[in-house]
C-alpha cells in the first residue's frame, strides 16, 4: 500500500474538517500524521515528540503561523515548515521565508503538490540533520572520551535527534 | 541771477526725477504686462459698474473670449450664477475684498469653468473705489481629478474585497478537495460494490475535483493578479501568457458572441521581461478590445490576437472589429483619465498604465484604427 518512508508530518491548522480529510489522505499513504488545531497545541505536541516536517497554516486564532514556525524551531531544530495557506499574501509568504519555511503552497493545494512538497521537505531536513550530527559525532570522537563516556554522548545525541 | 540758477537747478533735479519715475513706471507696467500675459490664472479689472476693463491672457484661454469681444461687457454676464456673483461683488465694494472659492463661468461655447476666485477693489490716491480686480482659478480639472480619485479608491477597494472573498473561498474548497480526495480512496477499497456504482461514483469524484480545480484556478489567478510584486525579469513564453490571460478572461467572454481568434508565430515564444506586468497589460488591451466589439451593436464580435518575432522584439497585435477610433481622439486615449465611458464605468487609467508599463519594460505601444472597422492595438517588447 505505501512506498513512503516513514515520514512524520505534523499539521497545524484551524481548520478541523480539512485536517480531517488531509491526515485521513496522508495516513493512507503511509505517512505518520499528527492533527494540531492550534499553535499553541502544536507547539505542546513538538515537546513530546519527533516531526520531520510541519504543514502551517498562517491565520489562526492565538498563536499565527509565523510564530508557530519560530517556535516550532525552537523546539525542533531541524523540523522543516511547509506553509498551507488560504489567506496568502506576498506580506506573509516573504514574512514566513524569513522563518525558514520550506516552501510556501496556497489552498486549496493540489494533493500531488502537497505530497511532493512533503517528501521534499523531509529530504531537506534529514541532509541538514545528517551534516549536523556528523559534525557533532566528529566532536565527540575528538573529545577523547573513554568507551562508557562516548557511548552515553552519543546516546544523548540520539535522542536529541529522535534517532530512539 | 542767482533765482534764475536755483531755478534751472531745481528743474533738473526734477526732470532728472521724473525720468527715473518714468523708468520706475515702465518697469512696473512691463511687471504687469508680463503677468497678465502669461499668468495661467484669469485676471480681469471691472469699473465701478462691473464693466470689464482688462482681461488677461489666462482669462482669454481659460474662457475662450479674445480681449476685444470682452472688453465692455459686464463681469457679471459671464457667471453661471448672474445674482451669486453680484452677491461677491458686492460683498468686496463693502469689506475691499472678498473670496469666492466655488464660483462657475460659462466659456465661450456655454461649457461651465469651475473658478476659485478673490476678488479686491481698486481705489484711486482718494480712495476713492474706482473698480475691481479679480483673480480667478479654473479648478475644473482639479475638481474632476479629485473626482476620478474617489473612483479609482473605490475600485482599489473593491480590489481588495475581490481578493478578500478569493482568499475566504479558499478554505472551504481546500475542504472540499481534501473531502473528495478521501471519498476516491475509500471507494477504491470499497468492497461489494457494483461495476456500474463504482463507475458512477469514480465519475462523481472526478467532476467534484474538476470543478474544485477550476475554482482554484480563478481564486489562485486572482489572488496572483491583485497581489503587488516587485518588478521581475524571467523567461517566460508569451504564448503561455497569452492564453493564461485569456483564461482569466472567461468570464468576461460568457455570453457574448465574441469569437478570439489566436494567430501565433510558431511555438513557443520565450521572452525575458515582467510577465505580471505584461499580464495586467494584456488583460487590459483584451478587455477593452470586448468593450468595444459588445458597443457595436448587432456585431458578429471578432478579436485576433497575433504575434510576431522580429530580430530582437516580439510583436503582440490585439485587433478588434470594434466600432474604432476617431482620428482627433487616438493620442488623447493614452492620456489620463480620458475616457469614453460613461462617469462611474471607467477610469481613463488603463491606457496611461499600460504605456507606462510597455515603456518601462523596453517597448512601445502603436494603434491603428479605421472608424466602424476595427482597431489594432500592437504591443512591441523586447525579447530580453
Amino acid at each position: 500500500m505505501t512506498d513512503q518512508p516513514n515520514i512524520r508530518v505534523l499539521l497545524v491548522d484551524d481548520e478541523e474538517t480539512l485536517l480531517e480529510y488531509l491526515s485521513k489522505r496522508l495516513l493512507k499513504l503511509g505517512f505518520t500524521v499528527k492533527a494540531t488545531f492550534s499553535g499553541e497545541q502544536a507547539i505542546e505536541v513538538a515537546k513530546q515528540d519527533h516531526y520531520d516536517v510541519a504543514v502551517v497554516d498562517l491565520k489562526m486564532p492565538g498563536i499565527d503561523g509565523v510564530e508557530t514556525q519560530k517556535q516550532l524551531r525552537q523546539i525542533q531544530p531541524f523540523l522543516q515548515c511547509i506553509v498551507l495557506t488560504g489567506h496568502g499574501s506576498i506580506e506573509s509568504a516573504l514574512e514566513s521565508g524569513q522563518e525558514d519555511a520550506f516552501q510556501y503552497l496556497l489552498k486549496p493545494v493540489d494533493h500531488d503538490d502537497l505530497v511532493a512538497a512533503i517528501k521534499e521537505a523531509h529530504k531537506k531536513k534529514l541532509e541538514v540533520q545528517d551534516a549536523k550530527f556528523r559534525e557533532q559525532l566528529d566532536e565527540i570522537h575528538k573529545s577523547g572520551l573513554g568507551a562508557h563516556g562516548m557511548r552515553k554522548a552519543i546516546a544523548d545525541l540520539r535522542k536529541i535527534y529522535g534517532l530512539e | 541771477m542767482d533765482s534764475n540758477s536755483t531755478l534751472k537747478a531745481e528743474l533738473k533735479r526734477l526732470s532728472r526725477e521724473l525720468a527715473s519715475h518714468k523708468i520706475e513706471l515702465h518697469q512696473t507696467r512691463g511687471y504687469l504686462h508680463s503677468i497678465l500675459q502669461n499668468s495661467t490664472d484669469m485676471i480681469f479689472a471691472t469699473e465701478v459698474t462691473g464693466i470689464l476693463i482688462s482681461f488677461s491672457k489666462g482669462a482669454e484661454k481659460a474662457l475662450g473670449y479674445s480681449v476685444e469681444e470682452i472688453i465692455g461687457r459686464s463681469i457679471e454676464e459671464l457667471a453661471e450664477d448672474r445674482h451669486g456673483f453680484h452677491h461677491v461683488m458686492a460683498t468686496c465694494e463693502e469689506q475691499g475684498c472678498a473670496m469666492a472659492p466655488d464660483i462657475y463661468f460659462r466659456d465661450k461655447e456655454g461649457k461651465r469653468v469651475h473658478c476659485h476666485a478673490s476678488l479686491m477693489s481698486l481705489t484711486n490716491r482718494d480712495g476713492q473705489r474706482v473698480g475691481t480686480v479679480g483673480v480667478c482659478r479654473d479648478i475644473t480639472q482639479w475638481k474632476k481629478l479629485q473626482d476620478d480619485l474617489v473612483q479609482v479608491d473605490r475600485l482599489a477597494e473593491m480590489g481588495r474585497i475581490a481578493a478578500g472573498v478569493a482568499h475566504e473561498l479558499n478554505n472551504p474548497m481546500a475542504v472540499i478537495s481534501e473531502a473528495s480526495g478521501w471519498a476516491e480512496m475509500v471507494i477504491k477499497d470499497a468492497k461489494g460494490l457494483s461495476h456500474e456504482d463504482r463507475q458512477e461514483l469514480e465519475d462523481v469524484i472526478k467532476k467534484i475535483s474538476a470543478q474544485t480545480r477550476r475554482c482554484r484556478n480563478v481564486t489562485h489567478k486572482l489572488l496572483d493578479f491583485v497581489r503587488d510584486s516587485a518588478p521581475t525579469k524571467t523567461e517566460f513564453d508569451i504564448h503561455t501568457l497569452i492564453k493564461e490571460t485569456i483564461d482569466f478572461l472567461k468570464p468576461e467572454l460568457k455570453h457574448t458572441p465574441i469569437e478570439i481568434h489566436l494567430n501565433f508565430a510558431g511555438e513557443p515564444l520565450p521572452v525575458t521581461s515582467d510577465p505580471k506586468l505584461l499580464e495586467q497589460v494584456f488583460v487590459n488591451f483584451i478587455t477593452n478590445a470586448i468593450h468595444a466589439v459588445l458597443e457595436k451593436q448587432g456585431n458578429q464580435g471578432r478579436i485576433e490576437i497575433g504575434t510576431t518575432k522580429a530580430d530582437s522584439q516580439v510583436e503582440i497585435r490585439i485587433t478588434d472589429n470594434g466600432g474604432g477610433i476617431p482620428k482627433e481622439a487616438r493620442e488623447e486615449i493614452f492620456e489620463l483619465f480620458y475616457t469614453t465611458k460613461p462617469p462611474g464605468k471607467g477610469t481613463g487609467l488603463g491606457l496611461p498604465i499600460c504605456r507606462n508599463i510597455v515603456g518601462n519594460l523596453g517597448g512601445k505601444i502603436t494603434l491603428d484604427s479605421e472608424v466602424g472597422v476595427g482597431t489594432t492595438f500592437t504591443i512591441q517588447i523586447p525579447i530580453s
